[in-house]
């Protein structure tokens, strides 16, 4: 265990292990879903943008996975927790439980993503866990450039009229409902606030997102019904989509359990 | 709205701070900022660049004329290898006593 996690108390360390956890899982499962558009993507640019965007969200949930490990401390190494964990063990908002979909899908569910996710890591930035901050630091200048991409797209969706439109609305429509999973609060997240880990509430991350991307939604005139997420569901019952995912993604694990590529 | 035509645009990069900024290939992209983005996909992402300039190919204006570049006479004369400096300039500073800066080609 790090120094840093031994000084906490049990209750923030739990409630640190879970916000480490779904951080990981949400950028380990976007990143998985993502990568399906390698070899496929609308031309061959972006087919090298959004497998590079998929591959920066794994390298972000390894790290992240690592400094859960040390904070879990139980002897499970990043790749366990990664791997070994039944579908229902998975932490990821529901948001990232849909299909890939079509190309407005992907990055109407990235963008939706990207935004809640650079809240959560904005207010991270000062977190008195250093361990975290420091690699908060690192991920953000990564994020920024994921954002700017995903809102380059959905403006030129938006904006395109036609299909491309009809495409983003219909996307849009059917993520509406999981749209805030990514913020909903946390199990005890108080204590995270209390102990100067993060700067916020789920709450309060929840209107900072809706104030960030509501000036965009504005512009581009698309609809601002999401859903106040239930923090009940907002990272439980993972859908087909997922299953057949995390059949995909530890296939080559459980083949030859413990071998190493 | 029509669809945007994809079209080709070329990348300079520099690898360090004072290097010239040298062609190192293209991409295609609908419009400057996409095409920012897949250069930084394609001629940065893995750290090797520290500046990228991207340049619509079409805004290029392109010179191969060989009767403009490569004349056939002799244009030897227009070539400063006639002039030998080297000796002149050891002359001159012989005379006011200063010495070959250090690390300059003098």
């Amino acid at each position: 265990m790090t120094n840093a996690a031994a000084e906490l108390v049990p209750a923030t360390r739990n409630a640190l292990s879970l916000l480490l956890l779904a951080m990981a899982d949400d950028e380990f499962v976007i990143g998985f879903s993502d990568s399906e558009w390698t070899g496929i993507a609308p031309m061959l640019e972006e087919d090298v943008a959004m497998s590079s965007l998929a591959q920066d969200e794994l390298g972000h949930a390894q790290a992240l996975y690592r400094l859960l490990a040390e904070v879990v401390d139980d002897g499970r190494d990043a790749d366990a927790i990664a791997y070994d964990r039944p579908v229902e063990g998975y932490y990821h908002a529901r948001l990232l439980d849909h299909p890939r979909g079509d190309w407005a899908a992907s990055i109407c569910r990235r963008y939706l993503y990207d935004t809640a996710d650079a809240v959560r890591l904005e207010a991270l930035a000062d977190s008195s866990f250093a361990p975290l901050r420091e690699l908060v630091a690192k991920i953000r200048r990564e994020e920024r450039y994921h954002e700017m991409h995903m809102t380059a797209w959905l403006d030129r969706l938006a904006s395109a009229g036609g299909e491309p439109r009809e495409r983003l609305l219909a996307a849009l429509d059917r993520l509406a409902p999981d749209a805030a999973t990514v913020l909903a609060p946390l199990p005890n997240e108080l204590s995270l606030v209390m102990a100067g880990i993060i700067d916020a509430t789920g709450d309060e991350l929840d209107a900072r997102w809706r104030a960030k991307i509501g000036r965009v939604f504005e512009r581009l005139n698309l609809s601002m019904v999401l859903p106040v997420a239930d923090p009940l569901t907002a990272r439980t019952n993972h859908s087909d989509a997922f299953r057949w995912l995390h059949g995909e993604f530890t296939a080559v694990r459980s083949a030859q359990p413990g071998a190493t590529w | 709205m029509a669809e945007p035509e994809v079209q080709e645009w070329e990348v300079f990069r520099q690898e360090k701070e004072g290097d010239a900024m040298r062609h190192g290939g293209s991409v295609m992209a609908p419009d400057a900022e996409l095409a920012v983005h897949y250069a930084r996909e394609l001629y940065g992402r893995r750290q090797e660049s520290i500046r990228l300039w991207v340049v619509r190919r079409a805004d290029i204006h392109d010179l191969n004329d060989p009767d403009l570049l490569q004349p056939p006479l002799d244009r030897s004369f227009k070539k400063p290898g006639g002039y030998v400096m080297r000796d002149k300039l050891a002359a001159a500073r012989e005379q006011s006593g200063t010495h070959k800066p250090r690390g300059n080609a003098g």
